[in-house]
């Protein structure tokens, strides 16, 4: 066995590089899930069924699945589809960069949109009672009230999940990696039904 | 959905193999949990370190690492013993189901760690103490009280840990087990369909998921009215 310390030594420079990537997809994905999981929890808290229906069926998906099944999907998946290769999204859609973070974004804002709508039915009822005899409107409510209250009590769900997003950006490079070493070996078993 | 005709049997394989690996490593799961939590509730001082090694380390890696390191450090290994005794042997490995089975265990098992702990920290003093003025032994008072009350506050987070556990079981694919995903790779390269290949594999997960929530909320059920006496 030689396990060399040298090898682990020389990779350094090249693994340094590869946090950048990481930092990229985790920042990108954070982001654009938050947008994501924001819209997600409007949808539910508006009250109307074909509102909130679409998000719960959005959330229950994307919780429910592996994200690498997602990054599959995304990947290998849509570029099956014709009306996918011809739209504008193509361009972002043909990269696995881009599509790691398309996936990425889908499934942190699924989860987050759940820590944020914690957070909201956490506000104390009071808090809005006494913001309507002061006599402030449902947005005024929602953006000074309910807002500031319920991001401070999501915050530490919300560390959690950011540690699980930098987590799962490891398997972006499933859908590099998978090219050069792991697909060969997956494929390699129906080569011989053929032969 | 045609082109999923003569994949069905194989699919149900898949998923049979997915059932396994998510018992097998559930069990190993609350195994590696409850030893963990003993560790950490314990007096020992090196067993609480040794404990809160393993939760920061396997909380704090990503688990396809852990899988990947699993399968091949122990690959390495087992040649490089073999090859001491035989040197024709080119390569020996732990089978990937077992290696992958242990590794997510080990992952989740982290988890299960923190929530075994904080559940027996959250049995009241009050029932112990009752209990002990009962006239009731350790044991008895671990068997009839702590373990009574310890399942119903772990239940929630532990159906999330369940989760985690059969989604996991999809990164086993990588190190080459023969499960939904896999199969999906195998009908994709004769069929090239990735789109509707991949897509039965989500719906699978997201059955085998709905199932978990579902019987998560039933033992919930179970566990509120089974509760006797004042809360």
């Amino acid at each position: 066995m030689n396990f060399d310390l040298t090898l682990i030594w020389d990779s350094v420079p090249r693994m340094l590089a590869g946090i950048g990537i990481t930092f990229q997809l985790m920042a990108l994905s954070a982001f654009l899930g938050m947008i994501l999981a924001v819209i997600l929890l409007l949808m539910r808290l508006s009250g109307k069924w074909y509102w909130s229906w679409p998000a719960q069926v959005f959330i229950y998906v994307f919780r429910g699945t592996p994200i690498l099944v997602q990054i599959f999907i995304i990947y290998y998946g849509l570029p099956q589809l014709d009306f996918v290769r011809e739209s504008i999204l193509w361009p972002i859609l043909r990269e696995p960069f881009g599509c790691a973070i398309v996936a990425l974004s889908l499934n942190t804002g699924a989860y987050v949109s759940e820590i944020l709508r914690g957070g909201v039915l956490g506000v104390d009822r009071g808090f809005l009672e006494a913001a309507s005899a002061l006599g402030l409107k449902a947005h005024q409510k929602f953006i000074y009230i309910t807002t500031p209250i319920a991001a401070r009590l999501a915050l530490p769900a919300y560390s959690n999940d950011f540690i699980s997003l930098m987590k799962a950006t490891s398997l972006a490079s499933t859908i590099t990696l998978m090219d050069m070493t792991g697909w060969r070996r997956l494929l390699r078993p129906t080569r011989y039904l053929f032969h | 959905m045609e082109a999923v005709t003569g994949w069905w049997d194989d699919y149900f394989w898949g998923s049979m193999i997915v059932v396994q690996v998510f018992f097998f490593s559930l069990i190993l799961m609350v195994l590696f949990g409850l030893i963990g939590a003993a560790m950490k509730l314990s007096n020992s001082k090196i067993a609480q370190k040794i404990a809160g090694g393993y939760t920061v380390v396997f909380r704090g890696t990503p688990e396809i690492l852990v899988i990947l390191l699993l399968y091949f450090g122990s690959a390495i290994t087992l040649t490089a013993i073999a090859q001491i005794f035989n040197p024709e042997i080119k390569f020996l490995d732990v089978p990937p189901i077992w290696a992958g089975t242990i590794a997510i265990a080990l992952i989740v098992g982290a988890y299960a760690t923190e929530t075994f702990r904080g559940a027996f920290q959250g049995v009241k003093p009050g029932s112990i103490e009752a209990a002990r003025a009962l006239g009731m032994s350790n044991l008895q008072t671990f068997i009839y009280i702590r373990i009574p009350e310890m399942w119903r506050l772990a239940l929630p987070p532990f159906g999330n840990h369940m989760l985690s556990l059969i989604k996991d079981t999809a990164l086993i694919s990588i190190i080459g087990l023969n499960e939904t995903l896999f199969v999906a790779s195998q009908a994709i390269s004769t069929t090239g369909k990735p789109f509707t290949m991949y897509l039965v594999v989500g719906a699978i997960y997201l059955g085998f998921s709905t199932i978990i929530t579902l019987s998560v909320m039933g033992a919930e059920k179970f566990g509120e009215r089974t509760t006797v006496g004042a809360r």
